[in-house]
């Protein structure tokens, strides 16, 4: 298995008769726009991106291009880099927490519980049984979401158009119930350090209970759609292939790798938040095309409504939140009452918890694939580094391998396999 | 224990271990700067090793220490379901660790991040550039002498801020931190 190839080819001829277009534009030497967009004699650059449809959001592709085949593809990535991790730095633990729902805007409560897991390893924080279910449900919940995002917006990008409109009538579900339990429809904060935002109401048990019964029938609705669709099929098939070897070498984690025929899952590999108490399958693909991949994620929501199933059959009562009152804040009524707990109160809100020194990583499994907080504390009430391993972005990085050698329109049909989110990817 | 095959495997086979540390549940293993490639590539190779995934690669700051920085490898074996974190220490003057790419096509992305926002120098690297910045950015911004907060919006009364970092003037009005 071998590195990419030098994405600059020939260092040692500067391309001189650029800097007539560098004078117009009033860019210094060295600078990425100009450098990528060289023009050599047989091949052809095509700018692709930022604005592209099909890019998802501010990607960026350069092409090389002999006729319609992609001889090479630069990435070009960082148009949505909001320094997330350096924000970490300047801001108490439970602060950060709505940070990192704005990395992978499309299943935020899974960013949430990475965050809140870690620091809790950190804390030696336990939090109850109903809490943990909770938050099962709410990530596997968001999974599905994410999934039928992309189900929609990739059949798009492949000119399947009434896909898009189911997919979205599905999502609304799941973003009734996040703004039923938390006030907000995407960006709920909901899982937090110590537990959850609160318990959850009446009205969200009959709610998942309707995702539960429904969406078997709408996956099925979405799948008949697409699945044996022979336009899509043909299209798909044998189509941005990555061999398992090359998907491990570059990180590629999620349906990304599965597609492959790796299965890798964290929630089986390393379970967490009581993932270990319920059955569930891997689904993994043979060939490793844009076809496999599909298959998987759609299989993926199948067995997240299986999880969905038996988180709610067997709900826990008792708390959500951690009896640690360093850690998660006390009850209302109970601050009327006792002192400790109206200095306590005080003493989060203001100036939040300290952490212990030391250093941990805790991967969960995203939509996307394995999403991992890396946070080094000093003993303050802020992370001293926390690094996030976006899942999106080393699968982004095979995309030069995967599309090299395919047409144009077979790209478009690329990127919406690998799905990513750019957010995600930048941070 | 995470973390502990990996150990094992390299104080069998290697000289390379400087140092190990055991903290909740995970081992972080400190390798010797000029062996990381063969450590990285023994770990990937071994049967009973098999790390094969590179999860991420990073740095941490740590400016009144000397060395000045750890380099944070962390890499998986889906063979034998562990994770590893491997730490290599570079000082300030000569942040320069050796790449990976060519055991893992997958760092290379991870390491132009870590060159760009923390200016560790990957020696070797194809294509050691900024990937999230703009590539005229000045100084790294995770490093924690990095000022970064507190630089107001321009009005009239301090249009300097308006200009690019290096043309404002040095002593400005307005500056705080």
């Amino acid at each position: 298995m071998t590195a990419l190839p030098p994405l600059r080819r020939g260092p040692a001829t500067p391309p001189e008769d650029l800097s007539s277009g560098r004078r117009m534009l009033g860019v210094e030497e060295g600078n990425d726009a100009i450098d990528l967009v060289r023009i050599s004699d047989d091949l052809m650059e095509l700018n692709m991106g930022p604005q592209h449809p099909s890019t998802h959001g501010v990607l960026r592709l350069v092409l090389e291009l002999d006729g319609e085949i992609v001889k090479e593809c630069m990435p070009d990535i960082g148009f949505l880099h909001t320094g997330f991790e350096k924000d970490f730095e300047r801001h108490s633990y439970q602060q950060c927490i709505p940070y990192t729902d704005r990395m992978d805007y499309l299943a935020p409560l899974i960013n949430n519980l990475g965050f809140s897991l870690a620091v809790e390893r950190l804390l030696d924080v336990e939090v109850p049984p109903r809490g943990q279910y909770l938050r099962v449900i709410m990530a596997e919940l968001a999974r599905i979401g994410s999934h039928l995002l992309w189900y929609g917006t990739s059949a798009l990008d492949l000119g399947a158009t009434t896909p898009f409109v189911y997919a979205w009538r599905d999502r609304e579900k799941i973003l009734d119930i996040n703004e039923l339990v938390s006030g907000v429809r995407m960006h709920t904060s909901f899982i937090r350090v110590g537990g959850l935002m609160a318990d959850v109401p009446d009205e969200f048990y009959s709610m998942v209970e309707e995702v539960i019964t429904t969406f078997p029938r709408l996956i099925d609705e979405h799948e008949l759609l697409i699945t044996k669709n022979p336009i899509f099929r043909d299209r798909t098939r044998g189509l941005g292939v990555l061999t398992a070897e090359d998907a491990l070498s570059y990180g590629c984690t999620g349906a990304t790798l599965r597609g492959s025929g790796v299965p890798y899952d964290v929630r089986k590999a390393k379970p967490y938040s009581s993932y270990d108490h319920f059955e569930f399958d891997v689904p993994v693909g043979t060939h490793g095309d844009v076809y496999d991949r599909y298959l998987c994620r759609i299989q993926e929501m199948r067995e997240s409504v299986r999880i969905l199933k038996q988180a709610m059959d067997n709900l826990p009562t008792g708390p959500v939140n951690t009896a640690d009152r360093k850690v998660a804040m006390p009850p209302r009524n109970e601050i009327n009452t006792s002192m400790e707990s109206l200095i306590h109160h005080f003493k989060l809100v203001t100036e939040g918890f300290r952490v212990p020194k030391g250093s941990v990583y805790q991967a969960v499994e995203s939509a996307r694939g394995e999403l991992g907080f890396f946070i080094v504390s000093d003993g303050e009430n802020r992370p001293y580094r926390c690094k996030v391993r976006a899942p999106s972005f080393s699968n982004l990085s095979a995309l030069a391998h995967i599309v090299r050698g395919l047409l144009i329109p077979d790209v478009v049909a690329a990127i919406g396999s690998i799905d990513i989110v750019l957010g995600d990817v930048d941070r | 224990m995470e973390g502990r095959r990996a150990y094992d495997l390299l104080i069998g086979k290697t000289q390379a271990v400087l140092d190990f540390e055991e903290a909740l549940g995970e081992v972080t293993v400190y390798i010797a700067r000029d062996q990381l490639v063969e450590v990285a590539t023994l770990l990937r190779d071994d049967p009973d090793g098999l790390y094969v995934l590179p999860i991420h690669v990073t740095a941490v700051d740590w400016p009144d220490r000397e060395p000045r920085f750890d380099v944070v490898y962390q890499l998986r074996s889906l063979a034998h379901n562990d994770t590893v974190r491997l730490i290599v220490q570079v000082p300030e003057d000569d942040p320069t660790v050796p790449t990976l790419e060519g055991v893992f096509a997958g760092m290379d992305w991870h390491e132009r991040e870590t060159y760009d926002l923390l200016g560790i120098n990957f020696a070797g690297h194809h294509d050691l550039r900024r990937i999230l910045l703009p590539s005229d950015w000045i100084a790294h911004p995770l490093r924690k002498d990095y000022v970064s907060f507190g630089e107001p919006v321009a009005f009239t009364h301090n249009i300097e801020w308006a200009l690019p970092a290096q043309e404002r003037p040095d002593n400005m009005p307005g500056e705080s931190r």
